[in-house]
């Protein structure tokens, strides 16, 4: 299945750069062929998410960076708002020796949401140890924080 | 970032508001290989071979759990029937020595119930399943982990009704024999019709003759989420909307308990077997299948309705489980154990939820009369023939059916018997007081159906 949002974003970035006035029909030609020449790329990525999850008794097989891996957690945060959060969490990952792929945090009304995906490929820790710091980094900070495989997402929200 | 907010949230949310879990991971271990010339060697290598393959069960398990953040309620065995290898019994004491290696091996490996304790009589028993069908109430009463059930119908088959009769008998015993944990050892016993091989879900699990050497089987459970977004949904959504809903929760539900079952098999390096798919309540607030029900628009469980609304949540819950997983097996669908959940219990105690309506409910939901304390002064008999009803449930409709009754000594209609932990508080619920005794004492057996007759 193509990759709608890629798609639009592709169109957007040449209507960017070509302006509002650029012939629809080049835009077209164009968008089609950058998806085309990143598809396999994009593709390959994506359905070893998809099917790796889906069959799941395949998981050693799985690339340790791919989506919907064993060695990837989902480290969310959540309470009231105050300067350290950010750093609190990303400091015991650092100490831990896991690196953040992904990380987003807002703040609405004065609470404070943040996901991080962290990958433990070279953790010098087990999860156990490491969720037990977060639990008292958590009480510290006066947040609470989760730390879930991400295959788990991977599992319950894709197919 | 890969997945979105909400997606996010809502698995959080599942996992730490709504009770989410996995309620067990079963392991199901083969003992046809122990059986010998003696009981005493046979309990030897059955207990030799449990505490061999289940070593590292729960550690394991554990570690899962604590790694992908989803909770393993239970670590639980289920063995091949125990009267199989008990051909060396010479007495029911002979039996019994068997029940107490199995529940010590349980106990040495760490899981809280073992099934198997069990005997498949749907149309007559050997001379060792006799002996064995008479050990039953003293092994439950003298051991703390063994479960027992035993089958005595299957549409191919039909009803047994002297095996019915017997366990009528059986279970009064039981009650007797526990009698100051009100009956406990009840609670530990199935009668079934149509049992499942490969079912991971207590008392009622065993490893079926069909299985393999060893596998593990996974009960997912998750009343609490599908609770939370029947409230949550609009109060005027029509049902096959409302079952769409419940379909899609259903599916991210077995998906997440088949990666637990399919991480726990790798590791443990058995095969995987089944997930089951079962709306287990617990006694936990909003943990209640009753309160699915109820939220469908009703004022207590077991008004009128609630059946087709039970109905239309099992079948949802199949669908989706079907859907996310080419393993689904066991009972899969909803569970109605009255004494486990907050819902039923509140109902049975308003008089909205009688055994007779608890009764239709099994016709289509899971399994069948769950978790029923009855009256002390309740007869063997009319035991017998709450149980007959239930088997016909099952057999004319192809499905399982099991009754778990608990007849309560010294306790009458009005007043409640606790076993705690996961088995709850059950109060007592008033039974058809008119006789069935001659209908029982004719024994013999109700024939298979017409539609056993399908090759």
């Amino acid at each position: 299945m193509a990759n709608e949002e890629l798609i639009y974003r592709i169109t957007r970035a040449v209507y960017g750069r070509l302006g509002a006035g650029a012939d629809e029909r080049a835009v077209e030609q164009l968008v089609t062929d950058i998806y085309r020449a990143i598809e396999p790329v994009v593709t390959t990525n994506g359905d070893s998410a998809s099917t790796t999850g889906s069959a799941s008794g395949a998981q050693g097989e799985r690339t340790a960076r791919g989506a919907g891996s064993p060695e990837r957690l989902i480290v969310s945060v959540f309470g009231v708002d105050h300067p350290g959060i950010v750093a609190g969490v990303a400091q015991i990952l650092a100490e831990s020796e896991c690196s953040i792929v992904d990380i987003n945090q807002t703040v609405v009304q004065g609470k404070f949401a943040m996901v991080i995906i962290a990958d433990m490929a070279r953790a010098g820790r087990s999860v156990t140890e490491l969720k037990e710091r977060f639990r008292t980094a958590g009480e510290r900070l006066g947040v609470r924080i989760y730390a879930q495989r991400e295959d788990l997402f991977n599992a319950m929200h894709r197919v | 970032m890969e997945y979105t907010q909400a997606e996010i949230l809502q698995t959080i949310r599942m996992t730490e508001m709504e009770h989410l879990d996995v309620r067990t991971v079963t392991l199901g271990i083969s003992l046809r290989d122990c059986a010998s010339e003696s009981i005493e060697r046979t309990a030897e290598r059955v207990r030799a071979k449990i505490e061999q393959t289940a070593a590292r069960l729960v550690a394991t398990v554990d570690e899962i759990a604590d790694e992908i953040g989803l909770r393993v309620a239970n670590k639980r065995i289920s063995i091949t029937p125990a009267s199989l290898v008990a051909g060396a019994a010479r007495s029911a004491s002979d039996c019994v020595q068997l029940a107490r290696a199995i529940d010590e091996a349980a106990g040495h490996v760490g899981v809280d119930f073992i099934g198997g304790y069990s005997a498949l009589v749907h149309k007559g028993w050997t001379d060792t399943e006799s002996i064995f069908l008479d050990s039953i109430p003293e092994a439950l009463a003298t051991t703390k982990r063994l479960c027992s059930s035993v089958n005595v119908a299957t549409t191919r088959a039909g009803i047994n009704m002297d095996a019915v009769r017997r366990v009528g008998e059986l279970i009064k015993e039981m009650a007797e024999r526990t009698r100051e944990q009100g009956g406990l050892a009840c609670a530990k016993f199935v009668c079934f019709a149509n049992a499942v091989e490969d079912n991971p879900f207590m008392a009622g699990a065993f490893h079926g003759v069909g299985e393999p050497e060893a596998v593990v089987n996974v009960g997912v459970s998750g009343p609490g989420v599908v609770n939370h977004a029947v409230r949550h949904a609009p109060r005027d959504l029509p049902l096959d909307e409302l079952a769409e809903l419940i379909k899609r929760l259903s599916f991210k539900l077995a998906r997440a308990g088949e990666l637990v079952g399919r991480e726990a098999a790798r590791r443990l390096g058995i095969r995987f077997g089944i997930i089951d798919l079962s709306l287990a309540p617990t006694p936990a607030p909003g943990d209640s299948v009753a309160e699915i029900i109820e939220g469908f628009g009703f004022e207590r469980a077991g008004a009128p309705g609630t059946t087709a609304a039970l109905a239309l949540l099992t079948d949802a819950v199949k669908k989706g489980g079907a859907m996310a997983s080419s393993a689904v097996g066991g009972m899969s669908g909803a569970f109605i154990p009255v004494s486990e959940d907050a819902g039923m219990i509140e109902a049975a105690r308003v008089g909205a939820l009688t055994l007779e309506k608890l009764e239709a409910w099994t016709s289509v939901c899971s399994v069948g009369l769950d978790m029923i304390a009855v009256p002390g002064s309740t007869s063997a008999e009319t035991i017998a023939a709450i149980i007959a009803d239930e088997m016909a449930i099952g057999v004319m409709n192809n499905k399982t059916t099991a009754v778990r009754i608990i007849p309560a000594p010294g306790k009458d209609v009005g007043e409640q018997v606790e076993f705690g932990g996961l088995l709850g508080t059950a109060p007592i619920m008033p039974v058809n007081r008119f006789a069935c005794a001659d209908f029982i004492r004719r024994g013999g057996r109700i024939p298979a159906p017409i539609h056993s007759l399908r090759n």
